[in-house]
């Protein structure tokens, strides 16, 4: 029997079997129901970096108006002089923003366990209270959101199931079996090709799913890459497991057997591999209670205590300030030391996060040793990591806010014992600086 | 009756496949509550360590001012439970560091699921996952072909001829396989009761008759629907198929689709708004009319008129202190209103997710499962709660000590000694009892009897409608 004959027999097949039809509308169904849950995300999270946008700029123009009308110096709080450096910059609205990739239509990934706009001022740190993520019912973020990845990742491999479970079983249990073998060249073949028709449908169903979560967020416009990347990953998820499938439908010979074994092997991939591989990581490595970060607390106090410590520490860190003007203005290098504290307190944070972010890496390196054998996982992580909504995006994001705090510090500091007048211009610089 | 129990068993124990999975069952099932164990005695030392460590900084503040102290603070860590070896419930999504100082109501931070890239989208290999997601599969399998391969085999006539009534038949079979369920089920809570068996109290063992409770409940309605459809349909793989496809509908499905339906009815705040609100609520007042300048005045004369004084510095306390805690109570009604709505929006949440358990019992299992376990939300918010108490008691205690404690206003380098700093008491949680929150979980055990008793209505119809000859 030629291909295209057995792609005929099998469409009928298929489209005279209900059952069979309503999986597939369900798939659909959840499919673009994932979608859109993609997309609220990605809407929700830029339109509040919009509103936060807007706030920088209100806020921004407020103390532009004190430069322009000359009113550097508030008349109930008379210590905040806006033409010195640490007040200029302290009043200086600066956030760092985790802009969303439109990508994030298909997989929401661990978007909702961060937060993805931080303030930065001299004293933040990437690991601040404010950096959790938005808030959420704990109880949804624990069952999940129904996104595209989880589509794909959980319902695909039963979708495939309901179609093909009784491929050559049914015929086996029917005795028609002997009958096909004489009909076709190879018992192999005709079962492979009834499974490409199969492969073929939901890959179409998949690409069209992929086609209109596109649409959603104008993926082809900014993040096109994501777009081909989504899809080889889907062709080759679904491709393992149809090649699990079209071994177990190989050897076995009962329908009951053979769906007892692909509902056992989704079971396993899906939910028991993920959940020793979680439990094992969490024994191994337990969730960091964070007491390095506290003791910098502690270490902050001794610092204070003790002024030529503080000295040498800052000059260790700015060597420049030794050769700068108020270094060598008695009236001056109290207020200039005092206001640099946080450049100290930043290199604390700094060290006391360091053993944190290494324990994190443990972890992933150990989740990252079960790919092997934890195809889901695998995927999953996959899948973020194209929407960019992946652990190791998030851990740039907080990269990216240390960069931007240690350079606010720098520029405090390079100005503040420089005895740098601030004036408008120099406001706006910071404004523009700070939020690149 | 008990003679067909007593065959289907006498069949299973000659199955090998059957006993092959079931052993393979019980293995998976005591590995679960082996690392379930041990996880939590990791966690309970790691929790140690560090409630230890945190207090041993405290109390080696040598001097300090008491309002530089409220500002240092301290740190309170989330306790593990003792039943999250069964089910942990939102353990690993919520924060487990809360920091507790003046000023600010602070949010639980640093969960688990935080530290990582993600791993199982259904947990960890805990005793609930087994026994909310794969136990139930295999009752399928078990119970897809019962009466109709007895239909097949033409036995289901004989049986009949014999005397056997067909309801009896098939409330027979459901029974048999539902035991076999129990029996995982008990094997579960025996392994849990041996590891934690010196923990064992009253409290433990009530909340473990109602886990035990829930899932049989849960156990014989997948069981009796499924031996239902066997009854029905004449082909086994229709049943088989039906179920399957409730079970993705019921497990897979429905509790992501309803819990993101019921976030968009009950919608919360951004965590933006939610700052930006309270911050206006303390600086404004509470009314918008009622500046907090406006209040230091008032306050200021009303001190002075209490010690019959003309200023501050006539006044034998410390002035300072006192609007340090003022400004703490007018705080704690600003936070009280906002974290109040938010938990009033969760408890909405949960009600609105509970009547769920209407279309599918499988979601009130899973909010019986956690609650009983004591690892869901409502059990998080009761610990957040406990926290604030303890913050605010703890702040209090130093502000009373900058006013009280022999400085003046303004002498902001008054330092209270160690012997104070050591007599502030430590945070100790005390679990939240059962018979405190047993009202939130009545719904969902109301709901799995309804199902129950309406799968039990189907077997009679079933029985009706099965066509014997």
């Amino acid at each position: 029997m030629k291909i295209l004959n057995i792609f005929l027999y099998e469409w009928k097949h298929f489209f005279r079997n209900p059952f069979k039809i309503v999986a597939v509308l369900l798939f659909v169904i959840a499919g673009v129901y994932g979608l859109h849950n993609g997309q609220n995300l990605y809407q929700n999270q830029a339109a509040e970096i919009e509103k936060i946008q807007e706030k920088i700029e209100t806020d921004k123009q407020k103390y532009l108006t004190q430069y322009e009308e000359g009113k550097l110096v508030n008349e109930d709080r008379p210590w905040i002089d806006m033409s010195s450096p640490f007040w200029a910059i302290w009043n200086t609205p600066t956030y760092k923003l985790k802009t969303p990739s439109p990508a994030m239509v298909y997989s929401i990934g661990q978007a909702e366990q961060y937060g993805f706009y931080k303030r930065v001022t001299f004293w933040a740190s990437p690991y601040d209270a404010d950096m959790a993520e938005e808030i959420a019912n704990p109880e949804r973020l624990q069952t999940g959101t129904l996104d595209f990845a989880f589509v794909l990742l959980f319902l695909l491999p039963l979708l495939l199931l309901i179609l093909l479970y009784n491929i050559k079983s049914a015929e086996a249990e029917q005795g028609f079996l002997p009958l096909i073998e004489v009909q076709n060249a190879s018992k192999n073949s005709w079962l492979l090709a009834r499974m490409a028709f199969y492969y073929l449908l939901v890959t179409a169903v998949a690409i069209g799913l992929l086609f209109y979560g596109a649409m959603l967020t104008d993926v082809f416009k900014t993040a096109s890459n994501a777009f081909w990347q989504m899809l080889l990953y889907t062709i080759l998820y679904l491709s393992f497991w149809s090649l699990i499938f079209f071994f177990i439908l190989k050897i076995g010979e009962s329908i009951l057997g053979n769906t007892l074994q692909m509902v056992g092997v989704w079971l396993l991939f899906a939910f028991v591999v993920p959940a020793i591989v979680h439990q094992s990581v969490s024994i191994a490595k337990p969730a960091n209670l964070m007491t390095d970060f506290i003791e910098v607390r502690d270490k902050q106090q001794d610092l204070y205590a003790n002024d030529s410590l503080f000295q040498q520490k800052l000059i260790v860190l700015f060597p420049d300030i030794v050769n700068s003007p108020v270094y060598r203005d008695s009236t001056k290098i109290d207020l200039a030391r005092n206001r640099s504290a946080s450049a100290l307190v930043n290199e604390l944070k700094k060290e006391s996060i360091q053993p944190i972010d290494q324990e994190s890496e443990e972890k992933n390196k150990l989740i990252q040793a079960t790919y092997w054998f934890n195809p889901l996982t695998f995927f999953q992580n996959q899948l973020n990591s194209i929407a960019q909504t992946h652990y190791s995006d998030y851990e740039d994001f907080r990269s990216a806010i240390q960069t931007s705090i240690d350079y606010r510090i720098g520029v405090l500091i390079s100005d503040a014992w420089n005895d740098v007048k601030v004036d408008k211009g120099r406001y706006l610089e910071y404004n523009s600086k700070f939020n690149k | 009756m008990w003679q067909i129990i007593k065959n289907e068993w006498l069949y299973y124990s000659r199955t090998p496949w059957l006993l092959g999975i079931s052993l393979g069952f019980v293995a998976v099932l005591f590995v679960s509550i082996v690392l379930g164990y041990f996880q939590a005695q990791k966690q309970t030392v790691q929790y140690t360590e560090a409630k230890n460590d945190l207090r041993e900084q405290w109390e080696n503040i040598d001097a300090m001012n008491p309002h530089g102290a409220a500002h240092y603070g301290t740190y309170v860590f989330k306790p593990s439970n003792l039943l999250s070896s069964l089910d942990e419930g939102v353990n690993s999504i919520t924060g487990n560091v809360l920091r507790v100082e003046g000023h600010v109501q602070n949010e639980i931070v640093h969960s688990e699921a935080s530290q990582m890239q993600s791993i199982s989208k259904f947990g960890k290999l805990k005793s609930s996952l087994l026994l909310q997601y794969i136990i139930p599969i295999l009752l399928i399998f078990l119970a897809f072909s019962s009466i109709s391969n007895e239909k097949r085999s033409g036995r289901l006539k004989l049986l009949v001829l014999q005397g056997a009534k067909p309801f009896s038949l098939i409330f027979a079979k459901t029974l048999s396989i539902w035991f076999y369920g129990l029996g995982l089920l008990a094997v579960t809570i025996l392994a849990y009761a041996f590891f934690n068996l010196q923990d064992l109290n009253s409290e433990i063992f009530s909340r473990t008759v109602l886990f035990f409770w829930s899932y049989s409940l849960y156990y014989f309605i997948v069981t009796g629907l499924t031996v239902f459809f066997s009854a029905r349909w004449q082909n086994p793989t229709i049943a088989l198929t039906s179920m399957l496809g409730l079970w993705i509908l019921w497990t897979i499905f429905l509790p992501n689709v309803l819990m993101s339906s019921v976030e968009k009815w009950h919608e919360l705040p951004s965590r933006n708004e939610f700052k930006a609100d309270m911050k206006e609520d303390r600086s404004k007042g509470l009314d918008g009319h009622n500046p907090s300048d406006e209040r230091t005045k008032e306050l200021k004369a009303n001190v002075l008129e209490e010690y019959g004084v003309d200023s501050l510095s006539q006044l034998p306390i410390n002035f300072d202190g006192l609007v340090m805690q003022e400004d703490e109570e007018y705080g704690n009604k600003v936070w009280d209103k906002h974290f109040g709505n938010l938990r009033s929006v969760f408890a909405q949440q949960k009600q609105s997710y509970q009547l769920g358990g209407i279309v599918n019992p499988f979601i009130s299992l899973q909010n019986a499962s956690m609650g009983f376990s004591g690892n869901d939300h409502l059990h998080h918010q009761e610990f957040l709660v406990q926290v604030e108490q303890y913050r605010r008691g703890f702040i209090k205690t130093l502000n009373d000590k900058h006013a009280f404690g022999g400085s003046k206003t303004g002498d902001w380098g008054w330092k209270a000694d160690n012997d104070f700093y050591k007599s502030v008491p430590d945070f100790e949680h005390q679990p939240t009892a059962l018979a405190l929150v047993s009202t939130h979980y009545i719904a969902d055990l109301l709901l799995l009897m309804g199902w129950t008793i309406a799968v039990f209505g189907l077997m009679i119809l079933g029985t009706k409608k099965m066509q014997v000859l």
